[in-house]
């Protein structure tokens, strides 16, 4: 039982709503965002209690609650841990869609890092896969700075 | 603490536009699609008291019945009952941007016996008064939003009505 719109007399408003947000990265999250776009490079922070180094980095150790400060360079190389496939196209997507998202294992890094996967095809993907960050050439200190992570040869 | 560097703060900006799209009804579907058609203000009468009901509903909020299908369309010409003057700019969370502002709003009773707010065109604060006869001035392209269709009111060269 199919009935067409135009039977039900449903008048469907398209609609776009944009609510401008600003928020401060803060200390640790700032100093992450400039040293991704002037050095290209990505920091961790360590907690030397608990022995972990905290990617995205994070001024609390969310185990011991210690107040951190030991920064770290962790590799742009990686080990990716999961990943998904976003096929559906979506305004919330950075770009269009496919969007492969993955969670990565940094080289030195305690936590997974939650970022796009590129350059690869999906049926080419599997846990376990070496990848390497891509960096853009114009950054704006943005999480974005990172193109996305390609497959290491 | 006082020897460390001043460090640069970055501020994460989100600027991302959100489409939505719902489906109105019967009732409120045939305003809007002849608000967006047609630019006519239509809604329906109750069968039982007889009252208009606006926006158009499938029960009449009086007596707690189906509303019926006694569609009226509604006059184009009516009075200002009150105004204001809308200074603080206003935010459409539905555009995403700012109302042109400033600008009168006003209560205005149609000649088919509805009040409805909506902007006046005059923004010249002398030159209003209640009573004045004003007339409906569509959009070119409305958006299908029924009443928020109409651009503004217009002040007509009509007798007066003591109000």
């Amino acid at each position: 039982m199919t009935r067409s719109l135009e039977e039900l007399e449903a008048f469907v408003v398209e609609g776009k709503v944009t609510i401008p947000m600003t928020y401060s990265a803060g200390a640790v999250g700032s100093r992450f965002l400039i040293e991704m776009r002037d050095n290209k490079r990505i920091m961790g922070m360590r907690c030397s209690k608990c022995n972990i180094v905290y990617i995205p980095p994070r001024s609390t150790c969310p185990d011991c609650f210690a107040e951190l400060n030991e920064w770290v360079e962790v590799s742009d190389k990686g080990t990716v841990v999961t990943y998904t496939v976003a096929h559906q196209p979506s305004p919330v997507l950075p770009t269009e869609p496919l969007v492969v998202y993955g969670i990565i294992q940094l080289d030195g890094a305690g936590t997974g890092f939650v970022h796009m996967l590129g350059e690869v095809k999906p049926e080419e993907l599997r846990v376990g896969m070496r990848v390497k960050a891509v960096f853009r050439e114009e950054r704006t200190a943005s999480i974005l700075d990172i193109k996305y992570f390609r497959p290491l040869k | 603490m006082g020897k460390e560097p001043t460090q640069e703060y970055i501020q994460v900006q989100i600027n991302t536009p959100r489409p939505y799209r719902w489906s109105t009804g019967k009732y409120l579907g045939k305003l809007y699609k002849e608000a967006k058609g047609h630019k006519k203000l239509v809604t329906n009468r109750c069968t039982k008291c007889k009252e208009l009901v606006y926006p158009p509903q499938m029960v009449c909020g009086r007596c707690k019945v189906e509303a019926g299908q006694d569609w009226v369309e509604m006059s184009d010409k009516g009075t200002v009952v009150q105004y204001t003057y809308l200074i603080f700019p206003r935010w459409d969370p539905h555009l995403g941007e700012y109302y042109a502002s400033p600008y009168p709003s006003a209560t205005i009773l149609l000649d088919s016996g509805l009040y409805l707010r909506s902007r006046l065109e005059e923004k010249d604060t002398q030159k209003l008064k209640r009573g004045m006869r004003v007339q409906a001035v569509w959009k070119e392209e409305g958006r299908g939003r029924g009443q928020d269709d109409i651009e503004y009111f217009r002040i007509i060269e009509e007798p007066e009505v003591d109000k």
